[in-house]
């Protein structure tokens, strides 16, 4: 083992084949950003759009709006009708997907390079014409109350998350999950889509990348055809819902059948992009990336107290929760898990952590790194949340570098400033209460 | 955990109904659906890149592709021993192959979870019905600290009693937590339900009992009899130089010998007779939706029509127009997604349809389903939809073999079921030969029509009556150990 600690990455090992230069960038008149990357490793390409809407800019009535609205992207508009735009994508070799989170709505479309005309010829259409057919809502809704039942059917721990952000959240949006409440989901109306249509959906609020066999002259040709002539809407309302600091631990209860205890604790954290991002986001893979990571080696492993653990830090525009979470172990109470979860966190606050274990966090963020430019689909997901939540697409290309300037009192300090008793929110679901 | 940060238009649809499963043979998942994939439109056919086959005196196989996009490596190793070697002792090939990592001669179970995570990687071991194994994945730099590790990990483990006893524990408790979701336990229910005691109707993971009675002496009688060199495939996809590997592996490996006597355990697998409609229902008391799957058996591995028969598939329940999807979900809002699908192992496979739907709508879901899966034998497929479906999985084929982890997952098929290469070369070429008559002729040879098997995980109080016009009910609660 000791000859592993002196290890460290060079620099010169940090180049792969692509780099912040080979994507090219250029901006529509109507404000649409679209980045391109020309990779022909396989005949395919993507195309991610990413709009800056999310159940961030819902308000309580029309919770999970944003998602909900994202499946009514496919269910037709002028040229396409209902059912068109996926038949004519798959007839063509394509497919696509999308996804809602708390900050932006991603729409995916993965398709031989054949294809790319009647994608930008599809995606023109829904942006700038999409229908709000009756029979096709009240189907979608039906669709959207099974994704959250089924949701919350096969995952206690989806539960006791909602209950936990609810509790956590006093005053901004993020207070709900993305999927919305179900009273909502069965009463918003025809009106409320198209007002969130007309407000979010407009070019300036969409950033696209595409990566791929494709010529970034062939793109911007189409781009200009398809895309130009399309009108903005007017701006969207900026949130500007601070949450007020918290003044003491909050805690919550779920009651539900289950076979061991969950456990959820959650603190109010920075968001993306902050002075404290990177050290925030190293600290979480020192608690929970990998086998010999403090939590799982502790209490999965030494002490047997949990099944599973885990931490999470998501990208957000704005201040948001660091998440520590786990499953007891058959017998354990989930008041001996927090309290070892917890001696976890003061060790790190009290002691700190090695430079073997930082470097060993480092290295897991090159690898991911790594990871991600191995396919088109990495590749346009990761560029595009850097732009959006960096502000910088070129910030993929050096965060590396960006996490090897965190030192080991970055990480005591962070855990000892956001990791207090007064910041903490703590959830449990159980079959019956302790 | 970050899966539920976000909220998909389809994501279940394409999720592994047996999400357990998944977990242990995730990076083959994709290939096995694969296989099945390609129309009349022309694309660039996507050709498998140059590889080298070696194989080491003592009998290991070894494949070696160079790919230089990033600077990583894959490492794949199969032994072809997966739970239809389990014996009595059900979940033993997967406990085995876990517990390789439990220590070695040199190094402690901590040290070689140390030693992969400090280079920023991970040693993950997985087990299905056919063959288990592990993979990595590392930075190129680190071949030379890492492989000595896998080397161990692979001919030389330990497996001490203290490692086994806590995890016995914990994957006993893991058991029952599994149970809490419908959508991970399923498959196991399936499988027992269709191949009764024949192997294919072993749970990968086992029963609370019979992991019990597995100790140390059962593992090492396990790895002995089924992981040896003549047994196993190592596939290495990645930037490095084929001639260096090769002497490096050679170095490693070819000192691998067992001289014990191998266990020949090949007990017949013929699939019994299904001679009448029936219905397996799960109780799971705090239901709140049934999930189920509707099938029969389907078709094994290499069968020689199984490209074209994923393109039909694609038709029924391989996409999101498909016509499953489109009216249990499109078009009558019952259900997130609804597939269907050939799960083909070597000596047999299953065809089934699976969805999940609200308690009060079970009938109404399956109802539709069976009328949908019916319109193949009644009106079959025409042209435009054949036309359609051929394009689509050619376009998505290329993107399954972008990654040197799936040509690694490739490689290690091809060892396993004696895949030929012409699977991925010729896959357009199969995929345009497709015309509506064969089309036609192919599902009235495969698809099974009658004698469906029903699987139902819900609350049997409020489903029990309405399924019985299925067929013959048999009833089990989820709490029960067993599937």
């Amino acid at each position: 083992m000791k000859s592993l600690i002196i290890f460290l990455i060079t620099a010169a090992s940090l180049f792969a084949q692509i780099a912040a230069d080979d994507i090219q960038t250029f901006t529509l008149k109507n404000g649409m950003k679209i980045l391109v990357l020309e990779n022909s490793a396989i005949p395919n390409a993507n195309m991610y759009l990413f709009y800056k809407v999310g159940s961030r800019n819902e308000y309580i009535g029309i919770t999970g709006i944003s998602h909900f609205f994202e499946h009514m992207m496919f269910n037709g508009a002028k040229k396409y009708g209902p059912k068109q735009f996926d038949r004519t994508m798959e007839a063509k070799g394509g497919s696509n997907n999308a996804y809602t989170t708390e900050n932006f709505t991603a729409y995916t479309d993965w398709f031989p390079s054949s294809a790319l005309e009647v994608i930008f010829d599809l995606e023109a259409d829904r942006i700038a014409h999409l229908n709000f057919d009756s029979v096709m809502i009240e189907s979608e809704r039906g669709v959207i109350l099974s994704e959250r039942s089924t949701g919350l059917e096969n995952e206690p721990l989806e539960q006791l998350w909602q209950e936990v952000q609810a509790t956590a959240f006093v005053a901004h949006p993020y207070m709900w999950p993305v999927i919305g409440w179900e009273s909502d989901i069965k009463n918003w109306t025809k009106q409320d889509l198209e007002n969130y249509f007309h407000t979010y959906y407009s070019p300036n609020n969409c950033l696209v990348v595409i990566s791929g066999d494709v010529k970034l002259d062939e793109v911007k040709k189409l781009a200009e055809k398809y895309w130009e002539p399309i009108p903005n809407g007017p701006a969207p309302r900026k949130i500007h819902t601070v949450e007020p600091p918290q003044t003491g631990e909050r805690r919550v209860f779920v009651q539900r059948e289950v076979p061991s205890p969950n456990l959820m604790i959650t603190y109010h954290v920075p968001q993306s992009g902050s002075e404290d991002y990177y050290a925030l986001d190293l600290l979480s893979s020192i608690l929970s990336q990998g086998r010999s990571s403090r939590l799982y080696s502790s209490l999965v492993e030494e002490n047997q107290l949990a099944l599973e653990v885990g931490s999470m830090y998501s990208d957000a525009f704005d201040p948001t929760l660091f998440y520590l979470y786990g499953v007891c172990n058959d017998g354990v109470r989930a008041s001996e898990l927090e309290k070892a979860i917890l001696a976890e966190i003061d060790k790190i606050i009290n002691e700190g952590i090695s430079e073997n274990e930082l470097q060993k966090v480092k290295n897991q963020k090159l690898m991911e790194f790594y990871r991600t430019l191995e396919t088109i689909n990495g590749m346009s997901n990761t560029i595009g949340t850097y732009e959006l939540f960096f502000g910088d697409y070129t910030k993929l290309f050096t965060a590396p570098d960006d996490y090897k300037k965190v030192t080991v009192d970055d990480i005591k300090r962070v855990a000892g400033e956001y990791f207090t008793k007064q910041n903490r929110t703590v959830g449990i679901l159980n079959t019956e209460a302790e | 955990m970050k899966a539920i940060k976000t909220q998909n238009k389809k994501g279940l649809m394409y999720d592994c109904m047996n999400v357990w499963a998944c977990e242990h043979i995730q990076p083959f998942i994709h290939t096995i659906i694969l296989v099945l994939l390609l129309g009349a439109t022309t694309f660039a056919q996507f050709k498998l890149p140059e590889y080298e086959t070696v194989t080491l005196e003592n009998g290991l196989t070894v494949y070696l592709m160079e790919k230089k996009d990033v600077p990583l490596i894959s490492f794949y190793a199969a032994f072809n021993a997966g739970a239809v070697k389990d014996g009595i002792q059900k979940g033993l090939a997967s406990f085995t192959s876990e517990a390789l990592m439990f220590g070695t001669a040199s190094y402690t179970k901590n040290q070689i979870d140390s030693i992969f995570n400090f280079f920023g990687s991970s040693l993950n071991t997985y087990a299905g019905l056919d063959y288990s194994g592990l993979y990595t994945q590392f930075m190129k730099d680190h071949l030379d600290k890492l492989l000595p590790v896998i080397k161990e990990v692979i001919m030389s483990p330990t497996f001490p009693e203290d490692e086994i006893a806590k995890r016995k524990q914990r994957w006993i408790a893991e058991l029952d937590q599994a149970k809490e979701s419908p959508r991970q336990v399923i498959g196991a229910y399936y499988n027992k339900f269709l191949f009764a005691d024949s192997p294919y109707g072993n749970p990968v993971d086992g029963t609370k009992k019979t992991i019990e009675s597995i100790g140390r002496e059962e593992i090492i009688s396990f790895y002995l009899s089924e992981i040896r060199a003549e047994n196993c495939a190592i596939a290495i996809v990645g930037d490095f130089d084929t001639e260096n590997m090769k002497s490096e592996l050679r170095k490693q490996f070819e000192s691998w010998r067992t001289t014990t006597l191998r266990m020949i355990n090949d007990s017949g697998l013929l699939n019994r007779n299904l001679s009448e409609p029936a219905v397996y229902l799960v109780n799971k008391n705090n239901a709140r939706e049934t999930t189920f799957m509707i099938g029969g058996f389907g078709v094994p591995m290499n069968n020689e029509d199984q490209i074209q028969l994923d393109v039909i598939n694609t038709i029924l329940g391989g996409r999101f127009t498909s016509w499953l999807n489109d009216e249990l979900r499109v078009n009558a809002g019952l259900t997130y997604g609804a597939r269907s699908r050939f799960a083909q192992y070597k000596n047999s496979g299953t065809f089934y349809i699976s969805t999940f739907t609200q308690t009060k709508s079970t009938e109404a879901a399956i109802d539709l389903a069976l009328k949908t899966y019916n319109r193949l034998f009644e009106k079959g497929i025409d042209e435009e939809t054949l036309t359609s479906a051929k394009n689509y999985v050619k376009g998505q084929f290329p993107p399954d073999y972008e990654t040197a982890g799936s040509l690694a997952a490739f490689l290690i098929r091809k060892y396993i079921y004696g895949l030929d290469d012409s699977i991925i070369n010729n896959f357009e070429n199969e995929v345009n030969e497709l015309t509506v008559a064969k089309a036609n002729e192919l599902i009235k040879k495969y698809f099974p029509e009658e004698n469906l098997q029903f699987v139902l995980i819900g609350k049997a109080d409020e489903i029990r009556d309405k399924i019985a016009k299925y067929g013959k009910v048999t009833e089990k609660d989820i709490v029960e150990d067993e599937y």
